[in-house]
């Protein structure tokens, strides 16, 4: 059993070693095009991601309604409203914020404390969040609660439906633009480790007609140009990998600098999680390619 | 005795070129035969189908009882172990010494032989063929005749039940070709069938050994060992 593995992998991983080192030069263009490719499929990944988050969050978002309180109203008024508007059929559930409440909120957001601390009132009206069961009926809900007595008549309420709609359209005309430009890429990467496969086959070819003719068994031919193929999604994964990372945790840190938020749901675990799958989608994809090259251009 | 290589009715064509017509033959154990013919008679095509290259467009190959003309690609290697090969151009590894190469095709082919086996056997069957002393040199630093018998070594290192020879004697002096036909006469003597296609006349004649004469792909004449005349055909190929 020893001898087999010991065997095994001085011909399988041993032989691929050798032959990946010896055609470096036809090799470069399918590992470049390789990484380029798994960079783009990463960071359009991780954009995807955000982007989700980001629609997650409007439609959330888009689909509540708040309800500024006049900070003259008194709670029967506050509390007469709120039961109206939590047996209206259209509304899923309403919150009470408090002042101190929607202070503390804004302070969550980036630059906004330094702002509140230069006040020395809290700024910040108490609210109701009504939380709407389709974002067809806020603008109803709306129109029924502005003139309500308890509701500030300066600022009475906000949503933003319409810039929900705006960010589905531009996630839409991203994602059919991804799509094409990586479908693209994917063909170009996979043609030329293919090519690559192609010129490490014709430099073995006396080696492989050997190993055909003396009863080598068919995954022992063919197997070092998988390992071949994988040693090269693995080298333009790792590379990949690492620069989308960097990447990321570039932006976090620049994000955090400028009290801007980076990426919706884009944290370090997530950033780490998106250069694993690229280094795994790099094994994939030149192994894949290799299979396919073989397919091709090796006779049985 | 159930012959090694059999052939029934076998046809091979290359688009509308017959290169082999209903070829009927056997092949028994410890025989040497000679295939001979002009240039495009079916020699290539006849060891071709026997080590599974090709497969036949009609008719059926048996070679030590596995059906060649049925034999999936997958299962190649398993007939292949029971056929070594000898090509004109000797195929050695050029980075390897004449015992790697010889235990390199021992090895790939048997995943289960230690390197110190495999030495053991590489050795012995360097020695067999007079080379037991070179087996340190590389391909480049010996001699034609001498990378011959490295390929014959790694031929018949696996014990094979069949040795096919493509024109083994063509890039050899006169003297050196004698010396590799001997070889195969070794071989055969071992009780391995040796099949070879060769242009050489006088080898054929004067070793009288049976013969398969071959002309535009249909098995013309099978003289057996003993009764080898004129071939008067190889003086206008």
């Amino acid at each position: 059993m020893q001898v087999v593995a010991t065997n095994i992998v001085r011909y399988l991983f041993g032989g691929a070693a050798r032959s990946w080192a010896r055609n470096i030069s036809s090799t470069a263009p399918a590992l470049g095009s390789m990484t380029l490719l798994l960079l783009l499929s990463g960071l359009v990944g991780l954009a995807a991601f955000a982007l989700s988050n980001l629609e997650r969050t409007e439609a959330s978002q888009a689909s509540l309604l708040h309800v500024y309180l006049t900070d003259n109203s008194n709670p029967d008024e506050i509390t007469a409203l709120q039961s109206r508007l939590a047996h209206d059929a259209r509304v899923a559930s309403v919150t009470y914020v408090s002042k101190a409440q929607a202070l503390q909120r804004a302070q969550s957001i980036p630059g906004v404390p330094q702002l509140a601390g230069a006040s020395d009132a809290n700024p910040f009206p108490a609210s109701l969040d009504v939380q709407m069961k389709s974002i067809d009926d806020v603008a109803a809900v709306d129109a029924l609660v502005r003139n309500d007595i308890a509701v500030d008549p300066t600022y009475p309420t906000s949503y933003d439906k319409g810039a929900y709609q705006r960010i589905q359209t531009v996630i839409l005309g991203l994602g059919v633009a991804g799509f094409v430009f990586l479908a693209l890429l994917g063909f170009v990467a996979v043609t030329v480790t293919v090519n690559s496969i192609r010129a490490a086959i014709h430099s073995r070819r006396d080696e492989i007609r050997i190993m055909q003719l003396v009863g080598a068994p068919r995954w022992m031919v063919r197997g070092p140009f998988v390992v071949e193929g994988a040693i090269t999604g693995a080298l333009a994964g790792v590379a990949a990998g690492i620069v989308t990372f960097g990447l990321v945790m570039l932006g976090i840190r620049v994000g955090s600098a400028s009290f801007a938020q980076f990426a919706p749901g884009i944290t370090i675990t997530v950033g780490a999680l998106g250069a694993a799958l690229v280094f795994a989608a790099g094994l994939g994809l030149g192994s894949g390619s290799s299979l396919l090259g073989l397919r091709r251009h090796m006779e049985s | 005795m159930r012959p090694i290589v059999e052939f029934l009715r076998v046809t091979r064509a290359y688009g509308s070129r017959l290169a082999l017509e209903e070829v009927s033959l056997a092949l028994w154990p410890g025989e040497l035969t000679f295939v001979v013919g002009p240039s495009g008679a079916g020699k290539t095509t006849l060891l071709k189908l026997i080590n599974r290259e090709i497969r036949p467009t009609s008719g059926q190959v048996w070679v030590d009882g596995v059906p060649a003309h049925t034999l999936k690609a997958s299962r190649v290697a398993i007939l292949r172990r029971k056929v070594g090969v000898v090509f004109q151009d000797y195929k050695l590894l050029p980075a390897l010494s004449a015992m790697e190469n010889v235990a390199f095709a021992l090895q790939v082919g048997d995943l289960r032989v230690s390197d110190e086996e495999a030495s053991d056997r590489a050795r012995d069957a360097l020695e067999a063929v007079g080379l037991g002393d070179r087996g340190d040199a590389f391909p480049h630093q010996l001699s034609g005749g001498q990378q011959q018998r490295v390929a014959v070594a790694r031929a018949v290192i696996a014990q094979p039940r069949l040795l096919i020879a493509d024109e083994p004697t063509g890039n050899l002096d006169m003297e050196t070709a004698w010396e590799t036909m001997k070889l195969f006469e070794d071989i055969a003597a071992w009780g391995i069938t040796v099949l070879i296609a060769t242009h050489n006349v006088e080898i054929v004649t004067r070793l009288q050994r049976r013969v398969l004469t071959f002309v535009e792909g249909r098995l013309v004449r099978d003289q057996p060992a003993g009764q080898i005349g004129r071939m008067a055909w190889l003086a206008s190929s």
